[in-house]
């Protein structure tokens, strides 16, 4: 089943490469959500997380994410393993997306050596303490919003996501610019009650990585607190065949060291 | 005193060029008058460089604090408080709309429906989620939003008061300015809402802010309202409305022109400035009142005018310049104190005295020049007739007999008075609150007691701990510069280990820890165990630097919480320990005994990790930096007295004598509330030092005018009796000494010595031609006794409209006015002749002239 719409996805999107633009809302954004959360059957990359205030006051995060998908653009798993700042050294999340129902997440923290169900209120809470939200990591479930395409550009889909249950998000809708060619989003404008931006995420850089054009570089802003983060993505490499077990609470205490380290260091 | 100033020669010669003169002036700084610009900013009693506001903006800054209004609602009906449907939907409207308001720093409202709820759900489960992202539905539902406050000791007595009777929003605001504005377009939403809640606002800004707008409106009412009434007292007094006009233009153009000065240079106008007006219209009619009384006593109809009133002029030039002077450097005094809008007030009060002697000098000749002859004849009529045997002079009359027969009596009065008076001021309580600067039933007064009654307190203020280690660095620095040789094949690592320095920052080191992050990536793997040997040593100075994120650091929070809380003035403080508290609580057990602070640093940064995966991850930034080397302590107060804040400061003081921080930590004050206790202080002593100083220089010129150092003393005399039964007065009352009173006392020496100068004047006048103590003093309580009432109740009632304002300075004001007008001429008229029948033997009446 999943291989299928695997299938139909790289279809739509060499297609699209092809030269005639897409019209249909959807099958942009079903792309846009495959390019974006689904490339690969998986995915091993370290994160650099910087978040800097509005005074230019920074925190430093780094971890290592393990990404499964179990359906393509459907579950997942993910294991995210920190490394820096040394104080929160060996915390873990472990994920088990389940979009458009809630998610599983454990939580494993060495200082108080306790594995802990996080039950998710609210997909839209800070990812420890950045700018950007779990969903921002994760992905939006595309089924959430209605989507409408406002514009052609030569290089961008322009689409205007409207929520469908406007009581669970702070927003009131969000315009994405999507790239034609890699339909990766290069740029999110969030719009609040007033009619104004508030938030915005830009990716500033793409990579191919393998076969697969990636951002790996992009930065959530608050442009009402005047804070943002950046988020650099190192070392990605997809098709790693992650075993399944890995994505199990096992991992939680015992992180696999192996698989933790860019298969080109360990190569060395 | 023959001699005739240039400038009355040529008011008496051309009349209309003076009219046509002091119009223009007018004309011209009524021009400036628009541009006003109004700070009511308590903050700004301090120099922008003084330390302790310098301090204070920094911890904003440092904290991200912005001034807030408190939104209350309460409600005393329902049985379950605040915690019902129609209540909390009320509360989640007004949140609503407050989001949307322009002005309001939005990430930072606080409020049941803008922030987080922690929780369990079922064993092993931790949840996040708003606490009350929609109005509850039904009773349970609010009982359920009832249950989760009472367990988050962060909102508790907070956001909600303790009895569950009243909940507050918080609105921070992107200028304290605003809260004007913002407050007068909430109270309009209020109204609209249904149920039986209360609603108030409260906070030191919107008092603040709200008092600059009242003080505004009194500008335009008392100022006219106190020149009415000083225009009534002189229609009755010379019963000619033509006449008393030249005194009332007089007090206009001094009044505009000053403000128009003062504007017009770019000063902003201050709670004390706004008062200027006001002073100024009662002193700048006192010299008319003299020339006219004198005018009308010598002119004879036929007589020059010209002549008649240059001679007048010529005879009353030196007390009324000295009055006018003196009166100027009380005011001036006051930029004595370091305080720049008493400066300011003081510097343009004493500009304006001078400008109307100055004005009075041309005006009122011009005008006497310009008179028709019928006009003239009528002052005369009246003058003689009806002023002599008034219900006035009669008094007058019947006291001094009364003070030259009885002079030691009088004496032995006065003497305990001072005794008494001294025993007041030694009672005095220093203290202010700019929320009592309302009257008792306004709005915000009542929104202050109903909040602080169910609240731990609406006024903050802040305890700021600081770590500093620079030991930490060295000992990095010893262990980098011992692997140069390692160093020199990073360039990049080296360049950012040789730019450290020894105040480096937790995030300074950062630069390391990440360069030998990417070093080791790179790394030929002989120079790994190195690298990574290095990138410990950062990383635990690193963590010794995030002191506050230490088991030792939230420690001492959690100390000094104790002691602020020990004192019994402090309603409730919030800290980081308390936010690490409950999550560690709630990834535990969620049981009481788990709330506590783990016991290593790592575990510390865990839970507070945790606490940042909530929708307000920056309301931690409130309680500590990034680099957890400054925290603060958020106190609420109940009170926002100075007092009270002092006796917190000086408890604290003390608490730390007794068990000294670790070197590493200074731990200072900010807040609104300790600001206040700070500039007050500088205007006691700076008021103390200002008083000191115009006395010296009143007695100078006391000496200089009567040659005399005898003369000197006595005149000082009923000043510094006023003075101090004035202030011996409100020492027994308990009055507070605020910021008014504060400033009255050196004004009050230079309006009281007046009478002292035209009493000892025309003594010494009389005196030389009589060479009889006693005869002289007879004559004494005839017309220069009856000029001297009459002045005082000129200016003591022309204070009077102030009564009636809204604002307690004012009706301070107008109070002290009074009696201070009251005690002067009384201790003017009976110290004074006691003391002169004494002291002044008859046979020699040229003995006291000799002795300069």
């Amino acid at each position: 089943m999943f291989k299928m719409i695997f299938l139909i996805g790289l279809v739509v999107v060499s297609s699209a490469q092809a030269a005639e633009p897409l019209t249909d809302a959807r099958s942009i954004v079903t792309n846009a959500n495959l390019a974006t959360y689904y490339a690969g059957a998986d995915l091993r990359t370290e994160t650099r997380m910087l978040i800097t205030d509005a005074q230019g006051r920074t925190q430093r995060r780094q971890f290592t994410i393990l990404r499964q998908d179990v359906v393509d653009g459907g579950e997942q798993n993910m294991l995210v393993v920190f490394s820096q700042p040394s104080d929160v050294r060996g915390t873990v999340y472990l994920v088990n997306k389940q979009p458009g129902e809630d998610d599983n997440r454990w939580l494993y923290l060495p200082g108080l050596d306790l594995v802990k169900r996080i039950s998710v209120g609210d997909k839209r809470t800070s990812f420890v303490g950045a700018h950007s939200f779990y969903e921002d990591v994760s992905g939006r479930w595309v089924e959430a919003d209605q989507h409408e395409l406002i514009e052609t550009t030569d290089s961008y889909y322009v689409l205007k996501h409207t929520p469908l249950d406007s009581d669970a998000v702070e927003f009131v809708s969000y315009t994405t610019w999507i790239d034609r060619t890699t339909f990766l989003p290069m740029k999110t404008e969030y719009l609040n009650a007033a009619g104004t931006v508030y938030r915005l995420v830009e990716a500033l850089g793409v990579e191919q990585i393998q076969e697969y054009p990636t951002i790996t570089h992009f930065r959530v802003s608050n442009l009402e607190t005047g804070g943002n983060t950046e988020i650099r993505m190192r070392w990605a490499e997809y098709d790693q065949q992650l075993p399944d077990d890995l994505f199990s609470e096992r991992s939680l205490r015992k992180p696999p060291m192996d698989w933790l380290k860019p298969a080109r260091r360990i190569k060395q | 005193m023959n001699s005739i100033p240039l400038i009355v020669r040529l008011a008496t010669n051309r009349p209309v060029l003076i009219y046509i003169l002091t119009a223009m002036l007018a004309v011209l700084a009524a021009t400036q008058l628009p541009r006003i610009h109004i700070d009511t900013d308590p903050q700004n009693m301090l120099p922008e460089t003084q330390a302790d506001r310098v301090y204070h903006s920094a911890v904003e800054t440092r904290f991200n604090l912005h001034d807030a209004l408190v939104v209350g609602i309460v409600n005393e009906t329902n049985a379950n408080g605040i915690y019902n449907p129609q209540s909390l939907a009320n509360l989640h409207a007004l949140s609503q709309s407050i989001l949307g308001m322009e002005g309001v720093v939005r990430p930072d409202v606080m409020s049941l429906a803008t922030v987080d709820n922690i929780s369990q759900q079922g064993p092993g489960t931790i949840r996040f989620e708003w606490m009350m992202n929609q109005a509850p539905k039904n009773a349970a539902r609010a009982a359920e939003i009832q249950r989760a406050v009472s367990r988050l000791p962060l909102l508790n007595n907070t956001l909600v008061s303790g009895d569950g009777k009243a909940a507050v929003i918080y609105v921070p605001l992107s200028s304290k300015s605003l809260s004007y504005p913002i407050s007068e377009s909430l109270r309009e939403q209020m109204d609209a809402f249904s149920g039986d809640d209360e609603f108030h606002i409260a906070g030191l800004p919107v008092a603040e802010e709200s008092f600059g707008h009242e003080m505004f409106v009194q500008m335009g009412i008392s100022a006219p309202l106190a020149g009415l009434v000083i225009f009534l007292l002189m229609a009755w007094f010379f019963r000619n409305l033509r006449l008393i006009t030249v005194p009332m233009i007089v007090a206009m153009a001094t009044v505009i022109i000053t403000m128009g000065v003062l504007i017009g240079l770019g000063f902003t106008v201050h709670i004390m400035s706004s008062m200027i007006p006001i002073f100024l219209m009662p002193i700048a009619v006192v010299d008319s009142v003299h020339i006219l009384s004198e005018f009308a006593d010598r002119y004879h109809p036929g007589d020059d005018r010209r002549e008649v009133i240059r001679r007048v002029v010529g005879h009353l030039f030196k007390p009324m310049l000295f009055t006018s002077v003196t009166s100027a450097i009380g005011f001036a005094s006051l930029l004595l104190t370091p305080i720049p809008p008493v400066q300011v007030f003081g510097a343009f009060v004493a500009f304006g005295i001078l400008l109307a002697f100055v004005l009075t000098i041309v005006l009122v000749p011009a005008w006497i020049v310009r008179s028709s002859e019928k006009q003239l004849a009528n002052l005369k009529r009246l003058e003689s007739g009806a002023s002599a045997s008034s219900l006035l002079a009669r008094s007058v009359r019947k006291l001094g007999r009364f003070a030259v027969a009885r002079p030691w009596p009088i004496i032995a009065f006065s003497l305990i008075l001072l005794v008494v008076s001294i025993g007041g001021v030694m009672h005095i309580q220093i203290n202010d609150n700019p929320v009592r600067w309302f009257k008792e039933s306004h709005p915000i007064r009542i929104s202050d007691q109903v909040l602080n009654r169910h609240f731990a307190g609406t006024y903050d203020a802040f305890l700021v701990l600081e770590h500093e280690d620079p030991d930490v660095v060295k000992a990095l620095q010893v262990e980098l510069s011992a692997q140069s040789a390692l160093l020199n094949r990073y360039p990049g690592l080296k360049q950012v280990v040789d730019d450290l320095e020894v105040t480096a920052s937790a995030s300074d080191l950062d630069q390391i820890v990440m360069r030998l992050d990417d070093a080791l990536f790179d790394a030929n793997l002989d120079d790994e165990p190195q690298l990574l040997a290095l990138m410990q040593a950062a990383e635990r100075s690193q963590s010794a630097l995030r002191y506050f994120q230490t088991p030792k650091g939230v420690a001492l929070i959690e100390q000094l919480q104790g002691v602020l809380m020990d004192t019994g003035d402090v309603g409730k403080t919030s800290a980081l320990a308390d936010a690490i508290k409950v999550v560690n609580r709630e990834l535990r057990s969620g049981q009481a005994a788990d709330y506590r602070v783990p016991d290593s640093q790592p575990a510390i940064a865990q839970t507070l990790l945790q606490y940042q995966s909530s929708h307000r991850p920056d309301d931690l930034w409130h309680m500590v930096t990034p680099n957890y080397d400054s925290a603060a302590i958020w106190l609420q107060l109940r009170s926002g007295d100075n007092q009270d804040m002092s006796r917190i400061v000086d408890s604290v003081r003390l608490a730390l004598e007794a068990t000294p921080l670790p070197d590493t930590v200074q731990v200072n004050w900010a807040g609104k509330t300790f600001i206040n206790v700070v500039w007050q202080d500088a205007m006691v002593s700076g008021m103390l030092r200002s008083l000191l100083g115009a006395f010296v220089v009143v007695f100078v010129m006391m000496t200089l005018l009567f040659r005399s150092l005898r003369y000197g003393l006595l005149a000082m005399i009923p000043l510094a009796l006023t003075i101090l039964c004035a202030y011996g007065l409100i020492g027994w009352m308990g009055k507070d000494y605020d910021m008014p009173i504060a400033v009255l006392s050196s004004l009050s020496l230079g309006l009281s010595i007046d009478f002292a100068i035209h009493f000892i004047q025309r003594f010494r006048d009389i005196q030389a031609l009589t060479g009889d103590v006693r005869s002289t003093l007879g004559q004494m309580f005839e017309e220069p006794a009856r000029a001297i009432s009459r002045n005082a109740v000129v200016i003591g009632l022309g204070f009077s409209p102030l009564f009636l304002a809204p604002l307690m300075p004012y009706v301070t004001v107008a109070t002290f006015m009074v009696l201070i007008m009251l005690l002067s001429a009384m201790a003017t008229l009976l110290m004074l002749p006691a003391l002169l029948r004494l002291l002044i033997r008859s046979p020699k009446p040229n003995d006291s002239g000799a002795s300069a």
